[in-house]
């Protein structure tokens, strides 16, 4: 990469930063928006209280939603909104005159919230471990090692479906919505209401290999040691191959996307 | 205040109602497609925040007390609430969020109507309200699949905390539309307050402790959705009652003066 382009998307990750503090209010509210794994701990929590469900007795389910919820927070993006209402103002003209891909502007753009998010979650995180049983981490160093990759690898399965699925604006207009859809099945097939392992059988089986797992379920489960190393490195070539699957539909939605593109003054 | 005025008053405010309810169906029946994105989506969502409930029943034979066609009546009464919210608050209070926020507000302040009233009615979403008839059905079929047979008691008590239930939801929303008086940003509280309704998918008695204190007298989810279906159930006694319509009174009164020291430090967008 040349120094140029570093420069660029340097100042890219310090204009993100600074929107993300202007607006750290609202940022504030969408890390408590999305605390809905901690709402399910509290529920599951309450139903363990008399002996196990499945696999999971109390503690697990603090780990589980404990992880869950740090699990989205790293993964999580908003491109889908930004490009739909972008695409549908003209606001991409501008985005494509710059010298920088409008993708890789997006990507500084949701990168750069992250530092901010993680500081704004983690006085929940802590209140929620000293309030339950705590988090029991892997103690298998190869699953921890593989985790990291595992949840780098949530956020470009996150951020490639928005893609894919805001480039859909380039001929719908409200692509936006057809997000929401996504996001309910993410849900309830991710593993972010109750761990996809206590699904009865066959749905369970469904749901796990399903993308939707991939970006939340399997990061989680790897960090909080349900998984072996064979297990591990199964999912991690799970979430490659939806990477690359996600990946193709984003970039040749972009492609014909941009040629149907007839905003004001394209 | 004469009785002609007052009536007069009475006219203009349903004549308000009226009037805001027919701009949004109009807008509604423009953009048909709503049905599929919001009323279709919506529902699905909902019914979706349920699969927990009956992943626990893979593994247990209820669910703190309740059993399966129980929690299907209990269910009933949260389509019913989240459908109202999602047709009737969430839109008006995001409406009257960005009034306030781009100072158009000044306008509904010069209408000769409450100007709460104003807030409240200023959008409705028609094709949300499929959640809460998905709602009705459920109690229904619920209610025949438990053979019950409520008494006029039992009817009277279910009408009154479906009442307090929704009038609180109402009062959350305006104490939300308060909040944004002050900060600017917190236009996706009701966001927020989406997530939370989550709790309102589960019974009270799956909760102990503060929460169980939480979520039966500052925020009243046990009114919203255990106690209706407790009352048909016949699980619900004279402390409930009282309990849920004191709840309900002191949140209604405390959002309506709150929102008027609120309006108060309004300043308008030219002043």
């Amino acid at each position: 990469m040349s120094s140029g382009r570093v420069a660029k998307l340097g100042a890219l990750w310090r204009l993100g930063v600074a929107e993300a503090a202007a607006y750290r209010t609202s940022l504030l509210i969408w890390v408590l928006a999305t605390t809905m794994p901690l709402i399910s701990l509290v529920l599951w929590r309450a139903l363990a209280a008399s002996g196990p469900i499945g696999d999971y007795d109390q503690d697990g389910f603090d780990s589980y939603f404990i992880a869950a919820f740090v699990v989205r927070q790293l993964s999580v993006s908003w491109v889908v909104w930004d490009l739909d209402s972008q695409i549908r103002t003209g606001a991409l003209s501008a985005l494509l005159l710059r010298p920088v891909h409008p993708v890789a502007h997006h990507v500084m753009f949701n990168l750069a919230a992250l530092p901010l998010r993680t500081a704004l979650a983690a006085p929940v995180a802590i209140v929620v471990l000293l309030a339950t049983g705590g988090i029991s981490i892997t103690a298998n160093p190869i699953a921890l090692a593989l985790a990291i990759p595992a949840v780098v690898f949530a956020w470009c399965l996150n951020f490639l479906t928005q893609l894919a699925i805001g480039c859909l604006a380039f001929w719908l207009t409200k692509a936006a919505a057809l997000y929401d859809v996504w996001i309910g099945a993410y849900v309830v097939l991710a593993g972010y209401l109750v761990p996809t392992s206590l699904f009865p059988h066959g749905l369970a089986e469904v749901a796990r290999v399903l993308p939707f797992h991939a970006a939340l379920g399997f990061p989680v489960e790897l960090l909080i040691g349900r998984l072996s190393t064979a297990q591990a490195l199964e999912g991690i070539g799970l979430q490659l191959a939806w990477l690359v699957a996600v990946g193709a539909i984003a970039a040749l939605a972009w492609r014909r996307g941009l040629r149907a593109y007839g905003a004001f003054g394209a | 205040m004469s009785a002609g005025m007052e009536r007069r008053a009475v006219s203009r405010h349903l004549r308000l109602l009226g009037a805001q309810m027919r701009l949004s169906m109009l807008a509604a029946l423009e953009y048909r497609v709503g049905f599929w994105t919001e009323g279709v989506v919506g529902l699905a969502w909902s019914l979706g925040g349920v699969v927990p409930l009956f992943v626990a029943f893979e593994h247990r034979s209820d669910v703190a007390g309740w059993g399966p066609w129980e929690l299907v009546l209990l269910t009933g009464f949260f389509l019913i609430i989240s459908g109202v919210y999602a047709s009737a608050v969430q839109p008006a209070v995001s409406k009257s969020m960005t009034q306030i926020r781009t100072g158009t507000l000044d306008y509904v302040l010069l209408r000769p109507v409450d100007a709460l009233a104003s807030c409240l009615t200023a959008q409705f979403e028609p094709w949300s309200l499929l959640e809460a008839l998905t709602g009705i059905g459920l109690v229904i079929v619920a209610a025949v699949e438990l053979e019950l047979s409520p008494s006029l008691g039992q009817l009277g008590a279910l009408l009154v905390v479906l009442v307090s239930g929704l009038v609180s939801l109402v009062a959350l929303g305006v104490l939300m539309l308060c909040a944004s008086f002050r900060a600017l940003e917190l236009q996706n509280l009701t966001s927020l307050m989406e997530t939370l309704l989550g709790f309102a998918h589960w019974p009270i008695s799956v909760f102990r402790g503060p929460l169980k204190l939480v979520f039966t007298f500052v925020v009243p989810f046990a009114v919203m959705t255990s106690y209706p279906a407790q009352s048909l159930i016949g699980g619900l006694g004279w402390p409930e009652l009282v309990g849920a319509v004191g709840t309900t009174l002191a949140l209604a009164i405390g959002a309506r003066v709150i929102w008027g020291r609120a309006l108060r430090g309004y300043t308008s967008a030219s002043s």
